[in-house]
């Protein structure tokens, strides 16, 4: 904290231990839940019925997990959650970035008129209604375009993105343009390549939004056809689902005798937390230069 | 490019050549926001427009213009609706309560983790305190069911250690809603929020901690007196843009940890405008209290400006 030394006082250690103490019961609460719900997810659930299962499961099993991995609700939800990532992230993150490299063009005669059609958008909004109803009338309820569509272009994104190629030296550009590089081939070959990081940033942004969606899900996909991840876990919450589930599985195979709703549950949740949890400690150089780029852009 | 401006301006030209001439130049830029423009068009500003269903009784499937104009009939209804005043106690106490605790939560713990001297110990709190952010409210739900259930761990471990002799219904009593909600919105977002009350922190001059320590000041007199002022600016922002959100609630959470038994303390403006206007069909209602909500919510942005204008010198427009 300062380039002065100085032998620390018998008040400051005291506070040190403290604060240290404090920021391991801190990360236990944080983490605990996990913990909690994968011991659970690993245990007979039968067993389990009768609780104080905290740390470690008590009766080994992966009767759910078995359960859950022959269940073709599971594998069509993993699917349309990875297709809706992968499409939703990679058209929002190239078009959004289109839309900044536009708007940072410094002699572009639209680039003011481009920047606030779209930072409008940003304050003012129709609302979930006349949102929902529009989207009746464009017919993409029970679609997937739905999933992606909409969120093609995203006036914050644009906002982040344009923030950090305006750093960029122009010099960079021009020299293209006077080779007669066209501009689509100046964003795909210079701009992109020199701003990865403001694009990690947003398609972590992206990725992690599109992943843990769900209320768009059961607005615009009511019909079941397009449910995700999200959506096949929410019904199982709502118990009676599980439950269903559960008995068909136990009239069909009758092997999956020691699951229960909970432990069902918990395999569930492990198995839409576990791709995130293994993925964005990686990340975190991005999303933590993403936020403070928006935070120096007010 | 400036240089083939400059060519043009040269030549003889009058103004509408002049602007035509330029639009060729750009047509690559131009045909790129095309569109674009016609994308923002028809997803950001026509729902803008459809919020005149709000003044009628919106039909489904007919053309707008064929229904009826009702004026303000549906803000009346909505201001005589028995569940009014239930819906504006519910939607204040929770931002109220998302105010008082989860904007000042994360402001001690990035100056708790800024006073940590092990540099890898405090990074591998950050990217903990991190999780919660990046899981889904139906994770969170779910995980609330497994803890808090009659077997969960909550109440095995109160009933293990006698503190109560019957489990506790946390999930199914409205009176325990608001601050389950609470806990847990500052459960998954209190670190994500350090993340820029940190960087501010960062930026902080360091000289002006030799400075301090010339004066004698120690370490709670150097948050105190050099840390917390200089990132004010970053806390004034962020409360202004809270205040401006006070009738958003939450509304996800709302759908998933709420049930039937919790309505009476769950049901906020936008959970009611959902009810109401998309499963009960009732269109013209429902816009018209989420245009009342947007409203309110504008002005109490610009009013909250106003006043840290004035009292605080510090503005965010």
């Amino acid at each position: 904290m300062s380039s002065l030394k100085m032998k620390p006082t018998i008040g400051s250690r005291i506070f040190d231990t403290c604060n240290v103490v404090f920021m391991l019961i801190f990360s236990f609460f944080m983490l605990y839940p996990f913990v909690n719900l994968l011991a659970l997810s690993f245990n007979d659930g039968v067993d389990a019925a009768r609780g104080g299962i905290y740390f470690f499961p008590r009766v080994f099993s992966l009767d759910s997990y078995k359960f859950l991995f022959q269940n073709d609700k599971l594998y069509s939800g993993l699917g349309i959650s990875i297709l809706r990532v992968v499409v939703g992230t990679t058209t929002c993150v190239f078009m959004t970035g289109l839309l900044a490299y536009v708007v940072t063009i410094r002699n572009f005669s639209g680039r003011k008129f481009m920047r606030i059609l779209f930072l409008i958008t940003m304050y003012f909004g129709g609302g979930l209604i006349p949102t929902y109803l529009l989207m009746v009338k464009l017919g993409l309820i029970n679609t997937f375009n739905v999933y992606w569509i909409p969120g093609l272009l995203n006036a914050y994104y644009m906002l982040l993105m344009a923030s950090y190629m305006e750093g960029l030296p122009e010099s960079l550009f021009e020299s293209a343009r006077i080779d007669g590089a066209s501009e689509l081939r100046i964003y795909f070959k210079i701009v992109i390549p020199v701003s990865v990081p403001v694009f990690a940033a947003i398609a972590v942004f992206s990725a992690v939004g599109h992943w843990n969606s769900w209320f768009d899900v059961i607005l615009y996909n009511s019909n079941g056809k397009w449910d995700t991840l999200q959506t096949y876990l929410r019904k199982l919450l709502l118990e009676v689902e599980a439950l269903q589930q559960i008995q068909d599985a136990q009239v069909a195979y009758s092997k999956y005798r020691n699951i229960s709703s909970s432990t069902l549950r918990a395999a569930v949740t492990m198995v839409v937390t576990l791709p995130i949890v293994c993925v964005y400690p990686f990340l975190q150089k991005y999303f933590v230069s993403g936020i403070t780029l928006g935070s120096v852009k007010g | 490019m400036k240089s083939e401006l400059a060519q043009v301006s040269v030549q003889p030209t009058s103004r509408l050549q002049l602007v035509k001439r330029q639009i060729y130049k750009e047509r690559q830029l131009w045909l790129i926001c095309i569109p674009m423009i016609i994308w923002v068009f028809i997803f950001s500003y026509l729902p803008m427009y459809g919020i005149i269903i709000a003044f009628m009784n919106y039909i489904p499937g007919k053309p707008i213009f064929s229904s009826d104009w009702v004026g303000l009939l549906h803000f009346k209804t909505f201001f005589h609706s028995p569940d009014f005043w239930n819906i504006i106690r519910n939607t204040l106490a929770i931002s109220g309560l998302g105010i008082v605790f989860g904007f000042t939560a994360p402001i001690v713990l990035a100056l708790l983790l800024n006073e940590l001297r092990m540099k890898r110990f405090k990074r591998v709190i950050q990217t903990i305190s991190y999780l919660p952010h990046f899981i889904s409210w139906v994770v969170v739900a779910s995980i609330l069911f497994a803890l808090l259930g009659n077997e969960g761990f909550i109440n095995d471990m109160l009933l293990r250690l006698g503190i109560i002799h019957q489990p506790i219904a946390f999930l199914g009593e409205g009176k325990y809603f608001w601050g389950l909600l609470t806990t847990t919105n500052i459960w998954k977002d209190v670190g994500w929020a350090t993340i820029i009350y940190l960087s501010a922190i960062a930026g902080v001059d360091t000289e002006q901690y030799d400075a301090g320590k010339v004066d004698g000041l120690g370490r709670f007199g150097m948050v105190w007196h050099i840390t917390l002022p200089s990132i004010r600016p970053t806390i004034v922002l962020l409360f202004i843009l809270g205040i401006g959100g006070i009738l958003n609630a939450g509304f996800e959470q709302q759908l998933l940890i709420g049930n039937s038994q919790t309505r009476e303390y769950h049901e906020v403006i936008d959970t009611y405008a959902y009810k109401y206007g998309i499963q009960l069909g009732n269109y013209s209602y429902g816009a018209a209290i989420g245009l009342l909500k947007s409203i309110i919510g504008l002005a109490l942005v610009l009013g909250a400006n106003r006043i840290s204008k004035k009292t605080l010198d510090t503005s965010i427009l």
